[in-house]
């Protein structure tokens, strides 16, 4: 490299280049001057982690990520022409640090679209607004009980459910029939639903006829997917929370549960390591067959579908399940919907609002719903033709508990549990010990935060 | 055969070493070929146990997804602008402060090398809300100034090049001086071209950096258009289903420039890196 008269002309055209494209910019938000006067200029913008591409499915040309707030966008200011939407995604994994730093500079979008577990620590930081105001009766039928109890904290709603996402257990028939296991295999559109003695006899069985398979997916490497293993402690009809809000899972049905999976794991009857393994190793794991039962969604059960018949992933037959329960069994949803941060102007806030009820509740915007699972029972009805597994999804809907309790300090409570699991998995904890160890933290936890929570005060 | 004439010609311990050189030197590169292959692969086959040492068929759909629909050449444009020119000004900046220090004499010289020094030991972590503060205030938000200025100064850049510029015997400046050269011709006749292995080091270190600053990046890129290739290839993840293969074909994209550039200045960062001080 010679320092010449072409280096520092070089250095000169890219510091020019730089200086030209300094022009190109996005101007900020502009603060809205008045207080919600339906003609003034209202700029919006939302937010969205991944969740489905398309308008209506992935097939579309030109499909993305944003194509369906676009397109409501672009409804929604034909008839608001003051109002402008800018839509941006951003990746899940980044959604709290991007977050933070808006929340700490002010700088915090309007809306935001994503699961309501992940973001109920913003309604009790006290910047979310509630949105009972602009849910209707129609609506408020239209969804279920069990729905509205996941987006609700303190009887204020702060999420309009858009759709969910139930999660089971998913398990490889053909590996059922050759271990003999027929009478256990539910039909094809049918959650099968096993008591734990059935659950741990069918594991042995697959682990005597089948030896090069591990019979159940088992992980705990990170709080990916902790839902599930959180849902194993109540097979035996115990509780993760009281009525308080406090952490009982460490009582005696608690351990039961938990005992039981390190059982399970004892005999080798899981993935081996599993204090090692995180759900997307133990999912893909599962699509090599090499794993018989897994844990699934609803929007990852179909694209394990789609890549079967797409070729990229070779096919078997892939039924669910229900994790099993000695009563009832376990179900549990990610509910996912529009929130609003209060953070802007009035004008502001109110168009937020009016937007988010707009794509929740127009009715072909609604019918999207079906990328993962509609909340709506008449888009339910609507799409049960293209949805085979809705009836047992909403079979289902009954045994679903709220496993956040749209706790405060949730995120941190995540973090308290998988190295309990570890501690089990790898005997430097009893069952019982890492319980008490996660109960006496995760309440330490949530006492913390609900003292920091302005809804809750 | 001409390779094995040469192994027959090599004495022992020349075989003993070079067989070791060239086993490290195979593990070094197995991470990229693991990449490499990898992002040919569907996700389930990357998750493989025992892993596959090929793609059993090579699978273009993680590259096709990358481009289909997405602005990824737009993408990898703005990784390399972003990296290119904030590497070029901040090397021209370092450079000319590194040369001020070590061999002018102004007041405050030391104070003002100290804070330089301290400023290194601050983590970027730490500043991330009060600048990112400062650019909206300039309303630079979702724009490439915001992603190039708050790089260009450097303490570590500076740093590197003092030592380079410290080594250089002031006989050397002072004859030139005798000579009539201004203190520019100096600086850029006589003592960059010496230092121009630590330039090429620092180069290479900074476009590195520089290429892998996600956090500020996914912080300043609000439109899809704006995104570098690390942050654009993030944001087509979904949360519940991540897509393995897609990372991975992202990051191999995004890993050939930065080879390109350690190619083209593969010298100077050796020499730079290993340079000893110039002795009087």
């Amino acid at each position: 490299m010679t320092f010449n008269k072409k280096f520092y002309s070089f250095a000169a055209a890219i510091l020019s280049i730089g200086l030209l494209v300094s022009g190109c910019g996005d101007d900020t938000k502009d603060e809205a001057a008045g207080s919600g006067s339906t003609d003034e200029k209202v700029q919006l913008e939302l937010w969205l982690t991944p969740q489905w591409k398309g308008v209506q499915d992935a097939s579309e040309d030109g499909a993305d990520y944003d194509s369906f707030f676009k397109k409501a966008a672009e409804d929604y200011t034909k008839e608001n022409p003051n109002v402008a939407i800018d839509i941006q995604v951003i990746p899940g994994e980044e959604r709290a640090d991007k977050l933070s730093v808006a929340m700490q500079t002010k700088t915090l979008p309007d809306m935001f679209f994503d699961s309501a577990f992940a973001l109920t620590e913003y309604a009790h930081a006290g910047i979310l607004a509630p949105m009972d105001d602009i849910i209707d009766d129609e609506s408020k039928k239209d969804i279920p009980e069990t729905i509205w109890d996941n987006v609700q904290i303190n009887d204020e709603t702060y999420f309009y459910p858009f759709s969910h996402n139930p999660g089971t257990l998913a398990y490889n028939a053909e590996m059922f029939e050759k271990a003999g296991l027929d009478e256990y295999i539910s039909g094809e559109y049918e959650i099968a639903t096993w008591t734990p003695e059935e659950y741990e006899m069918i594991l042995e069985t697959l682990k005597e006829k089948l030896p090069d398979v591990s019979p159940m997916g088992l992980f705990a490497k990170n709080n990916q997917g902790d839902t599930w293993n959180l849902s194993y402690l109540t097979m035996f009809g115990n509780k993760i929370y009281d009525k308080d809000g406090q952490i009982v899972v460490n009582e005696e049905n608690g351990v039961k549960a938990l005992e039981y999976i390190k059982n399970l794991n004892d005999k080798e009857l899981t993935t081996a390591g599993a204090e090692t393994l995180s759900s997307n190793d133990v999912n893909a794991m599962f699509q090599n067959q090499q794993v018989a039962v897994s844990f699934t969604n609803s929007v990852l059960f179909n694209g394990i579908l789609n890549d079967m018949e797409n070729g990229v992933v070779n096919k078997f037959d892939l039924r669910l399940a229900n994790i099993p329960g000695e009563k009832n069994p376990t179900s549990f949803t990610y509910v996912a919907g529009g929130a609003v941060f209060n953070t802007g102007t009035e004008a502001e806030v109110e168009a937020s609002k009016d937007f988010v009820k707009f794509f929740s509740t127009d009715k072909e915007l609604v019918k999207a719903s079906k990328n993962s699972l509609p909340v709506r029972e008449s888009v339910s009805k609507e799409a049960s033709s293209e949805l085979p597994y809705l009836e047992a999804y909403n079979k289902n809907s009954e045994y679903i508990f709220n496993f956040s309790n749209n706790t405060p300090g949730y995120a941190e409570l995540r973090n308290a549990f998988f190295p309990e699991l570890q501690a089990v998995f790898t005997d430097e904890k009893t069952p019982q010990e890492a319980l008490d160890s996660f109960a006496e933290n995760g309440n330490r936890i949530i006492d913390t935060n609900t003292e920091k929570s302005v809804i809750l005060k | 055969m001409k390779l094995l004439k040469r192994i027959k010609k090599m004495e022992k311990f020349d075989l003993i070493s070079n067989t070791i050189v060239l086993t490290f030197a195979i593990i070094s590169l197995l991470p990229l070929y693991w990449l490499v292959t990898n992002s040919f692969k569907t996700s389930s086959e990357i998750y493989q146990m025992p892993p596959s040492i090929l793609p059993a068929k090579l699978y273009w759909g993680n590259f096709k997804e990358l481009f289909n629909g997405q602005p990824a050449v737009r993408w990898m444009f703005n990784s390399f602008f972003v990296s290119f020119t904030t590497t070029a000004l901040s090397v021209i900046l370092s450079a000319s402060a590194a040369y001020a220090f070590a061999k002018l004499h102004f007041k405050g010289k030391k104070i003002f090398f100290m804070l330089l020094i301290a400023s290194i030991m601050i983590p970027k972590e730490t500043f991330i809300v009060p600048l990112f503060k400062i650019i909206v205030a300039f309303n630079w938000i979702d724009t490439y100034q915001a992603m190039i200025v708050p790089n260009l100064a450097t303490g570590f850049g500076t740093f590197m090049l003092y030592s380079f510029f410290k080594a250089i015997p002031d006989s050397l400046r002072e004859s030139a001086k005798l000579d009539g050269a201004s203190e520019w011709m100096i600086f850029s006749k006589l003592m960059l071209p010496i230092a121009k292995p630590g330039i090429g080091a620092l180069f290479i270190l900074n476009f590195v950096t520089v290429w892998n600053d996600y956090l500020w990046q996914l912080l300043m890129a609000r439109s899809k258009e704006m995104n570098t290739l690390t942050t654009g290839v993030a944001s087509l993840q979904q949360a519940i289903n991540p897509n393995i293969g897609l990372k991975v074909a992202g990051a191999a994209l995004a890993a050939l420039p930065m080879i390109i550039v350690f190619i083209l200045f593969q010298k100077y960062f050796t020499k730079g890196m290993t340079a000893g001080a110039v002795k009087e």
